[in-house]
């Protein structure tokens, strides 16, 4: 028996174009078809799962090694869509063992992803694995394999902050309105200017949620314009003091060269307001709003390198709860692995004991049959004898099995074909 | 018996104080169940405790110093685990319980035995007024330390520091927890004030008779009536928060102070 491995092939954004990618992707569906096709077609292949998304198509299978060459696996996926085979080659990568299990694992928990730790992977990677199980291509070592790249997957979710930072100037604005205000369901924003920034702005505020918006532009149509499309209200741009003790939120992002709002300005309006928090965010360059309205109390003014400096420290943090995932697959692949390794021993170990018993047995019965003078005191002391030899003789090959590093570990090799494990007759 | 069953508790208030730090710190969902499970263990075994001991001195254990700061605790631990619910609440556990466990350890340090109330103080009063007033000192303890909370995070937003947002409740919902936490307090503490000049009418003719205990409420019920109002002019926010630390403040020193420098019949020595 020579021994089978778990393997990985596939291609992603990492290493392939989208040109290539999307010749290659498959629907669950598809893929469990594909993955029938190459359980009869690749000699040696036990079990195999397809996962396929925008940014990657991979197989995974157990088998013989022979069947891991990635020209025959590619083969099956091109799926009457040929590639050229020097084309595809240079984009494919292989894992094995360990190596597949990590990749696997780390696909799963988002780490593989284009932006890290969003969180459709899971779904995606669980969908694919229910279509091999329905279509009977996973069994045994790949139900283990996924099942455990799930935990890993939810440990990661669950232990550290991979998804939950932001990035962008837009959602960071959210976040932080977010931080002030319970809901903004009841806030109005006030967007003053109409610029590609305060738009997407508007867009994420809105998409949150929030009750209100308010445009005001210096020329009052392109208000209206956005208003009408974002559904919000214009407003005069001259009039801006009266509506600003309605705004819980407000945007700049005029290219005037003069404050927008004066500190004397917005505490007027807080006093209109009764004091309740006003978030300013500050998209212009220059700067809208006169920096000291920070100083006021229950007013926040964030200006564009605040925000930009809020998401630098988001991108750190999101790079030390990467690490702290990376640490959490790496233990849940040392469990699996730990796993799959005692799967190939462990059967060698009970076939060398199974070995060991049925000569014991065969021997005993044949000399105590032909000594059938003696009393049962010397029967049982010439059983206990034989068994003792026997497991004198085994102590040290089955404690050396249990030492070994892995299914394919020469010692297990050895002792397979030294005690004729895989040999099909029994001997004499 | 009881010294050693009341350093259990205290231990436990130790414990959960320290799981929900570490809820904070590390952010991992097994601290936010265990914590507040640990707090209720402690709060169980410390009621036990406080029914015991009152059952043997025939009146409810709140006559001595000690009495006072366990049953003070006692009802701050019981008040959390009833708010405990959300997440973000978490982080007024992580204020709160070390807080519980500090008035659990001057407990134990003062402790000094029972003391036999007069027969004059005997009166269903008692738990009526003790009840109220310290249950008024819990509500503003945790208005305290939604205050805290609330200044540490306004510093953090003013400072364009702002940390881990799923962790810490908004400005607005400690802003407005703050508010509820004073409005159910002040009646509270009104009424323990009301029922303990009725009970000491009874006792002693007079309801009232300026000693230090009955100065620092006064002081400390008007300094909660003008916060409260404040609010209705829009001191909200910050400056609600900045007040209301300030409130407990003042309510802390007058309940350990008068216990310490002016024993009078608040102060443990009852009939002096």
């Amino acid at each position: 028996m020579s021994p089978r491995k778990l393997w990985l092939v596939g291609v992603s954004h990492h290493s392939a174009p989208v040109a290539l990618r999307e010749r290659l992707a498959l629907d669950d569906a598809a893929a469990a078809e594909v993955g029938q096709r190459l359980l009869r077609q690749v000699p040696g292949l036990d079990e195999c799962a397809l996962v396929s998304t925008c940014n990657r198509v991979e197989v995974i299978g157990f088998g013989d090694p022979a069947a891991s060459d990635p020209t025959s696996i590619v083969g099956a996926l091109q799926n009457g869509r040929p590639l050229g085979d020097d084309q595809l080659r240079s984009h494919v990568y292989v894992h094995e063992d360990r190596a597949a299990v990590r990749h696997l694992f780390r696909v799963a928990s988002s780490l593989d992803s284009l932006v890290v730790g969003e969180p459709q992977i899971l779904g995606q990677v669980k969908a694919f694995y229910e279509a091999a199980v329905r279509a009977g291509t996973a069994g045994a070592i790949l139900h283990r394999v996924f099942h455990k790249a799930f935990s890993a997957a939810k440990r990661v979710r669950s232990e550290t902050g991979i998804g939950g930072r932001n990035v962008s100037v837009s959602s960071v604005a959210v976040e932080l309105a977010m931080q002030i205000f319970e809901s903004l369901s009841e806030k109005t924003a006030l967007m003053i200017g109409a610029g590609k920034m305060a738009e997407l702005a508007a867009r994420h505020f809105r998409d949150r949620g929030i009750g209100g918006l308010m445009f005001a532009n210096r020329t009052f149509d392109r208000g209206v314009e956005l208003a009408r499309e974002l559904h919000g209200t214009p407003v005069p741009f001259e009039e801006l003091g009266r509506y600003l003790p309605m705004a819980d939120v407000v945007i700049g992002s005029t290219a005037a060269t003069e404050f927008l709002l004066t500190e004397a300005q917005v505490q007027e309006a807080l006093r209109l307001r009764g004091y309740r928090p006003t978030f300013l965010i500050d998209l212009g360059v220059p700067r809208n709003f006169d920096p000291r309205i920070n100083d006021l109390r229950n007013v926040y003014l964030y200006d564009i390198d605040d925000l930009e400096s809020v998401i630098g420290e988001n991108r750190e943090e999101r790079g030390r709860e990467a690490a702290r995932a990376e640490e959490i697959v790496s233990a849940e692949v040392e469990s699996f692995w730990r796993w799959f390794e005692n799967l190939e021993v462990v059967p060698t170990i009970v076939g060398l004991r199974d070995k060991a018993e049925r000569i014991r047995r065969r021997e005993l019965d044949r000399t105590l049959g032909a000594l059938k003078h003696l009393g049962d005191e010397e029967r049982k002391s010439i059983e206990a004898m034989a068994e003792a030899i026997v497991n004198k003789l085994l102590h040290e090959p089955i404690a050396r099995l249990k030492r070994v590093q892995g299914p394919d570990d020469e010692a297990v090799l050895m002792a397979r074909r030294l005690f004729g494990l895989d040999d099909l007759d029994d001997d004499d | 018996m009881d010294w050693v069953l009341l350093a259990i508790v205290l231990g436990l208030y130790l414990v959960a104080a320290g799981g929900f730090v570490a809820y904070l710190a590390t952010a991992r969902e097994r601290l936010r169940t265990l914590a507040p499970q640990l707090l209720a263990a402690a709060a169980v075994i410390h009621g036990l405790e406080i029914a015991g001991r009152s059952f043997m001195l025939g009146h409810i254990a709140v006559a001595t110093f000690e009495e006072g700061l366990s049953f003070l605790a006692f009802s701050l631990a019981i008040l959390y685990l009833l708010l405990d619910r959300t997440n973000a609440l978490a982080v007024l556990g992580a204020v709160i319980t070390p807080l519980i466990a500090m008035l659990m350890a001057m407990s134990l340090v003062v402790s000094s035995g029972a003391t036999e109330l007069p027969p004059a103080l005997r009166s269903a009063w008692l738990p009526v007024h003790v009840t109220l007033a310290f249950l008024g000192n819990a509500v503003f303890a945790l208005a305290f330390a939604a205050s805290l909370v609330y200044v540490f995070e306004d510093n953090r937003l003013k400072a364009k520091r702002p940390g881990r947002r799923r962790l810490l409740p908004s400005l607005e919902r400690l802003d407005d927890l703050n508010h509820r936490l004073l409005s159910w307090g002040f009646p509270l503490l009104t009424l323990g004030i009301v029922s303990g000049a009725i009970w000491a009418h009874f006792a002693w003719g007079r309801f009232w008779s300026w000693e230090a205990r009955e100065i620092w409420s006064g002081v400390t019920w008007s300094l909660y009536a003008v916060l409260l109002h404040g609010r209705s002019v829009g001191w909200r926010g910050r400056r609600a928060a900045t007040l209301t630390i300030f409130g407990f403040a003042v309510l802390l020193v007058s309940f350990v102070s008068v216990n310490v420098f002016f024993p009078g019949r608040h102060g443990g020595s009852f009939g002096s």
